[in-house]
């Protein structure tokens, strides 16, 4: 990725200083929210990621961007804000994704602006810019009486600003990070992405939520389980009652983990709703710049969450599934969701078996083509037992040990039969008319399953077109006649003797017009 | 192809084992081997070597599958009909009955297969009580199985029809 590459590039040495603190935490961290591959990290679309690659992007601009920040109060504010952050994080758990930063904080704060600060800066300014919330952020801020201790550089508190979840909500703040260790627990737990979600007890900051999607998101990426959220949804029934503003946020997560994209976790239901919007205007503009990916999606997940007529319902969905964008996000239209995927899944699998299925699009279409080729197999079934019932007065007892033998190279065998019986094959007068709805009596099956029977063998006779067979005793097959005349019609005599095998290339263009008869049919 | 042997405990070998046991049985009371069998034997035959064929691989699935339960109970139900006529239809009908109440609830859902899910419950055994989600699982091993059988049943046909 070019950002990625050029944060190499440029910020390395800015890089190095804060990243020590940043790989410590990856290796404790089982979610891969701190990554120091900072690709994998910005395809989860974390927040700290997208910030920072934002960071990484663009050197030149922090520079720029500390000259135009509007006020260092709040910028002091931010850095404090950050460093509780930090150390919150630490305290509740080791997974926290705060922690590198108050260990950079240090040496943020005590060495005049380097490279990372600065680039922190044009994010959190542009960031700012767009937040209209930000100067009341920092005011609540600095009530916090931990914030005290924090003397980042203005540029660090903007770039924590920047940071989604840092960055709007006024009374929530401290509070994200209880969740976030919920979250984190729950996505150490658990797999699937949805599970981080729904876990996260609900509170007013919809940064958490972003902060929590990505987490899930990390882990669940992390864990290789990019299931639909719809397998998800049915593992954490109710994990965390208190989560409710998610449901839509949540609802809205992304199916597409799979896919590679990160959707954020919208923010939580109407309590924020007016924090949400500077969050999704925020993120909006955030999303522009980084690799949009973790971004985009949350904002205008956000948005959707908030700004689309379609109502949101107040959180009540447990069920930790990840509605897609622009989808109804109750709990039975998600269940729904999840059921018809399953189904899919299901067909597609089906559609494998089935042969000839690869082109047809469509669920009823495919059901329609399974249930002919069950039925074709069923009546198969009949036609085998029916023909095992007349050849059997020959066997000898010396045909199981025989059987056994070539049953494991049935494959092979079969070619080798039908060959000895197509040398018996002229002896019969009858020709194979595939167009014809042959009657049979006695609940046989009609020529369908001649076509079924006829083209496997056929297949298999196609392949080992080069072999030679012995000849056939086609006194065998002429004894199977007579026999047969007097029960059964002449069609069906037909029939069998087709099964006995009129394997000629004729037979098997003829079968193959009856298999397309059949389908037609 | 490959000459190698089947896994000895597959469900084709399974099933190969069981339907040549099941074959012999059937038949070694059958003395005739110039004599042209009446139809009516034929017939006889026909049906039992295809319960048989049905049994064998219901037997090798055992009852992993709602398909393979539904199959066994049904033969073994058909077969106590055999001998109390008169009470066969009775178990018959009241199986559909309480297989028909259950299976209502877990239609809802099918969107616009209702048709075709239906002539697929039909068709696999045990299907009526199945959502489509569980139907759709259930057709996929009852067509594995379904093929194995054919498979087994072709060759074992060829192998008779050669002597």
């Amino acid at each position: 990725m070019e950002k990625d590459q050029g944060f190499m590039a440029e910020g390395k040495p800015a890089r190095n200083s804060c990243s020590p603190g940043m790989e410590m935490q990856t290796k404790e961290l089982k979610n891969c929210f701190l990554n120091p591959n900072w690709d994998n990290s910005m395809d989860q679309g974390d927040p700290f990621e997208s910030a920072l690659s934002s960071m990484a992007c663009s050197p030149a601009a922090s520079n720029a961007g500390s000259s135009n920040f509007p006020g260092s109060g709040e910028n002091v504010i931010m850095r404090e804000l950050i460093g509780k952050l930090g150390n919150i994080c630490n305290t509740i758990s080791p997974q926290s994704f705060i922690n590198p930063i108050p260990n950079n904080n240090i040496s943020y704060y005590t060495s005049p602006l380097n490279s990372p600060p600065e680039l922190n800066l044009s994010m959190v300014d542009s960031q700012m810019r767009g937040n209209l919330k930000f100067p009341s952020v920092g005011n609540q801020l600095l009530n916090h009486p931990s914030f005290a201790p924090i003397s980042a550089d203005p540029e660090f508190a903007e770039r924590a600003a920047r940071i989604p979840c840092f960055g709007v909500t006024e009374a929530g703040f401290p509070q994200r990070l209880v969740p976030t260790m919920d979250c984190m627990k729950i996505t150490g737990s658990q797999p699937n992405v949805t599970d981080n979600n729904k876990s996260l007890p609900h509170n007013g900051n919809p940064c958490f939520d972003q902060v929590s999607g990505r987490l899930s998101r990390c882990s669940s990426t992390e864990n290789g389980d990019s299931k639909e959220e719809s397998s998800i949804s049915e593992q954490i029934p109710g994990v965390d009652s208190s989560i409710k503003g998610q449901n839509d946020a949540n609802a809205r997560k992304r199916k597409s983990i799979p896919r590679g994209k990160a959707k954020e976790t919208p923010y939580p239901a109407p309590a924020d709703t007016k924090i949400a919007q500077e969050n999704n205007e925020s993120d909006a503009k955030r999303s522009k710049q980084p690799n949009g990916n973790a971004k985009e999606a949350n904002d205008e997940n956000q948005k959707q969450n908030k700004e689309t007529p379609k109502p949101p319902e107040p959180p009540k969905d447990y069920i930790h599934v990840r509605a897609r964008r622009g989808q109804a996000t109750d709990s039975h239209s998600l269940a729904e969701r999840v059921r018809r995927e399953k189904i899919s899944e299901r067909m597609k699998f089906l559609q494998d078996l089935v042969p000839g299925c690869n082109k047809v699009t469509g669920k009823a279409v495919m059901l329609d083509e399974i249930i002919n080729y069950v039925q074709s197999l069923q009546r198969q079934v009949e036609f085998l037992s029916m023909k095992l019932a007349t050849v059997n007065p020959r066997m000898n007892v010396n045909m199981e040990a025989l059987l056994s033998k070539d049953m494991f190279q049935s494959r092979g065998s079969l070619p080798h039969v039908l060959y000895s019986m197509d040398s018996s094959a002229p002896t019969f007068g009858s020709g194979y008319q595939p167009q014809q709805a042959l009657p049979l009596n006695n609940g046989m099956s009609n020529n369908t399953e001649i076509q079924f029977s006829m083209n496997p063998i056929n297949a298999a006779l196609h392949k080992t077109q080069g072999l030679q067979l012995p000849p056939v005793d086609s006194s065998t097959s002429n004894n199977a006649n007579p026999q047969i005349g007097s029960f059964l019609d002449d069609d069906l005599q037909s029939i069998v003797q087709m099964g006995f095998g009129q394997i000629q290339p004729q037979s098997y263009l003829s079968s193959k017009v009856a298999g397309q008869v059949k389908m037609e049919m | 192809m490959d000459s190698q042997l089947l896994n000895p405990t597959s469900l084709k070998s399974r099933f190969t084992a069981r339907f040549l046991r099941a074959l012999t049985k059937i038949n070694a009371p059958n003395p005739i081997s110039s004599s042209s069998p009446t139809p009516r034997e034929i017939f006889q035959r026909y049906r039992r070597i295809k319960v048989a064929a049905d049994k064998s691989m219901a037997y090798s699935v055992r009852s992993r599958t709602t398909w393979s339960r539904a199959t066994l109970s049904r033969l073994r139900t058909r077969s106590r009909h055999r001998r109390l006529a008169s009470f066969g239809p009775r178990s018959s009908v009241t199986t559909a009955a309480v297989l028909k109440k259950t299976s209502s609830h877990g239609k809802e859902n099918e969107g616009g297969l209702g048709v075709q899910a239906g002539e697929l419950r039909e068709l696999v055994p045990g299907g009526e009580a199945m959502d489509l989600c569980n139907l759709l699982d259930e057709t996929a091993h009852y067509i594995k199985c379904l093929t194995t059988q054919v498979q087994v049943m072709k060759t074992i046909a060829n192998l008779y029809s050669l002597e």
